[in-house]
């Protein structure tokens, strides 16, 4: 950094320098940064965009994203990953979908009680028999899918259509439309999630375990239960999703959420948290979740193929981390 | 004293054939259980000759070369989530210029796309050595620009290639037939030749040191981003074969293939074949073997009578318990020593 700006005076560096640390300090700052310049942007493109109706559009594209990305934060907290997020959310959404005739409760029960199971499955996997997460979450979407391909021609042959309430809170606003029921799910989500990892001893044991596991289970930590307990709730908050989406999409089939899944973790890693674990929050994320959606937003707008966008996708991702780790590195 | 003799010479030896086991035991398991998966095979289904034999190893071609690909940079440190989209990119970009060229054109595409791939990947290890962020973080990200590179080159499947490479990859000019020999020559030849390289040469021998531990090898005096940027390369090259195995193998390109499927089977099959995920440990041989066997499993549960939905749940089990014995195996070796 500093021999671009060796010709500089001694004080504009260290107000560079300053700054630089300053800004370390606050990544989302930075990252508030993008999305209003990225909102500008879109604005420019689509003068309309600057409306309830335009930031609706954007923050209903974000919710399952960003809830599935809650699951992420809290397991790259601990030096893991899931990659079964997008199967379990499709497969919540399809066990819900399924039960609805038999009303809202069951149906988004069952859909809670797959997450759940699911998830907790994972953390057997990987707290107690130590399988590497990736492998472990990888392992169990392949295995979902083929226990919902077989179900769904058995115990799950029937309704594919999601009830009326799970299509109001998946789809449906309040206050005259302008306010989704879905991005409420998702602010309630966020202070459950934000509260955890800021206040809980829970949150703390997750960061601890990213960072040292080995000194967290020498000062007493019971390290597979706390794995075992993280694993489960981000089949919990893919579940959550899942059902969301379905009650937005309506119909459900097999492929519902799997275009979600690399999305999940591009905003954890766009959110600044480490995929080694021990650091990011989930405020972060859920501004990555957002940089996202308004990207779809302008990438929509400009009519752009779905080659555009995943290519400006992916290079979001690259520029984003790289500008995080020089950042880091300079200050 | 007589008695002492043999004594001495089994002391002697146990400890060589000791560590040739420690050193390479999990690579023969899984060729062990390729065979036995092959025998059982053969008993049953009804007919087990040249064609089936033909249909198994042509069409883990793919996954056989993407697991090497991802091999090759996992035991140099790295994790490549690339692989899939560089598998699906190539597809597409063969098949739209070797379509309706002849025999000896489709052969220079084939070159000139595997070198455009191996410098592609080579600069996205560069990019991760600058930057030096996460491999799996920038490599999620060129998975995106990979597949979405492929939908810009073919927006929709087509394309095409010629009928000799073809039998290249298949032995077929049709990408089906009774002559496996093409296909294990395609594996076997470049697999050796990494496999010498990594095992033998000092630059080679440079990504296990990079891979168990960078900070020791770069103040050995290795050239530790030399060495990652070779990595990414060398997987690019692969990454780029399997796409061509495809383009050979479907004889036409498809934009729309999940390239993140490939690569998570990628990962699944490297573990199994004994690639730490960790780097520095494991070898091209044993991904070859496993990239095969995580193939196999589709033709011997339907041969089985299992449904193909059931298939897909044993695979998954199968998966992890191979992890689950390979973590209580490591975790006995750690307290014995």
């Amino acid at each position: 950094m500093s021999t671009d700006i060796a010709p500089m005076e001694a004080a504009a560096e260290s107000r560079v320098t300053t700054a630089m640390r300053w800004l370390a300090a606050h990544p989302n700052v930075g990252l508030i940064g993008v999305l209003v310049s990225l909102v500008l942007v879109t604005t420019a493109i689509e003068p309309n965009y600057l409306s309830l109706t335009g930031f609706r559009g954007t923050a209903v594209f974000a919710v399952p994203i960003g809830i599935m990305a809650a699951g992420q934060t809290i397991l790259m907290l601990t030096a893991g990953i899931d990659l079964s997020v997008a199967m379990i959310a499709t497969g919540a959404a399809y066990a819900a979908a399924n039960q609805s005739p038999n009303g809202a409760v069951v149906a988004i029960l069952l859909g809670l009680l797959v997450g759940v199971l699911a998830g907790s499955a994972n953390g057997i996997g990987v707290g107690v028999f130590r399988v590497n997460p990736l492998i472990m979450t990888l392992a169990m979407a392949g295995i979902l899918l083929g226990l919902f391909t077989s179900w769904a021609q058995t115990i799950f042959s029937g309704a594919t259509q999601a009830v009326g309430f799970i299509r109001t809170i998946g789809g449906g606003s309040t206050l005259d439309g302008r306010l989704p029921w879905s991005v409420l799910v998702w602010v309630a989500v966020a202070v459950f999630v934000i509260y955890m990892l800021r206040r809980t001893g829970f949150g703390r044991m997750l960061y601890a375990l990213g960072d040292n596991p080995v000194a967290t289970r020498l000062s007493g930590a019971r390290s597979w239960q706390v794995l075992l307990l993280a694993y489960a709730l981000s089949g919990f908050l893919a579940a959550i999703a899942g059902i969301l989406l379905a009650g937005r999409i309506g119909n459900v089939d097999l492929s519902l959420a799997g275009f979600l899944l690399l999305p999940s973790v591009a905003a954890a890693v766009i959110g600044g948290t480490s995929i080694f674990g021990g650091s990011g929050t989930y405020t972060g994320t859920i501004l990555g979740a957002l940089i996202l959606g308004v990207l779809q937003s302008m990438l929509t707008f400009l009519g752009a193929g779905v080659a555009v966008q995943q290519i400006v996708y992916g290079s979001i991702v690259v520029a984003l981390a790289w500008l995080y780790a020089s950042i880091a590195r300079s200050a | 004293m007589t008695a002492t003799t043999p004594e001495i010479i089994t002391a002697s030896t146990t400890p060589g054939w000791q560590r040739w086991l420690r050193r390479h035991g999990w690579t023969t398991g899984v060729w062990l259980l390729l065979v036995a998966m092959t025998i059982w095979y053969s008993t049953l289904i009804p007919r087990f000759g040249a064609f089936e034999v033909s249909t198994i190893v042509n069409n883990s071609l793919p996954l056989v070369y993407l697991a090497v690909a991802q091999a090759v940079i996992v035991i140099a440190g790295g994790i490549d989530l690339g692989v899939g989209g560089m598998l699906v990119l190539v597809n597409v970009t063969a098949a739209r210029f070797m379509l309706d060229q002849p025999f000896g054109m489709t052969l220079l595409i084939a070159v000139l796309v595997v070198i455009g791939a191996a410098a592609l990947n080579g600069g996205v290890g560069w990019v991760i050595n600058v930057s030096r962020v996460p491999d799996i973080v920038i490599t999620l990200g060129t998975l995106f620009i990979y597949q979405g590179m492929a939908l810009a080159i073919l927006p929709n499947p087509g394309g095409g290639t010629s009928d000799g490479f073809r039998w290249i990859f298949t032995g077929s000019e049709v990408g089906i037939g009774r002559n496996p020999w093409p296909a294990i020559v395609m594996i076997i030849v470049p697999v050796l030749l990494v496999a010498w390289w990594m095992g033998k040469t000092r630059s080679g021998l440079s990504l296990y040191a990079i891979g168990s531990n960078r900070t020791a090898a770069y103040l050995s005096g290795i050239n530790a981003a030399r060495a990652k940027i070779t990595a990414y390369a060398i997987g690019g090259a692969f990454a780029a074969m399997a796409g061509l195995a495809v383009t050979a193998i479907a004889g036409r390109g498809n934009p729309n293939i999940v390239g993140g499927n490939f690569t998570l089977n990628s990962v699944a099959a490297i573990v199994l074949g004994g690639v730490a995920l960790t780097g520095g440990i494991g070898s091209v041989i044993g991904a070859v073997a496993a990239g095969i066997v995580l193939f196999f499993l589709n033709p011997i549960l339907t041969a089985m009578g299992v449904d193909p939905n059931r298939a897909q749940i044993i695979r998954g089990l199968l998966i992890v318990l191979v992890m689950m014995v390979a973590g209580l195996l490591e975790l006995r070796r750690q307290r014995r020593s």
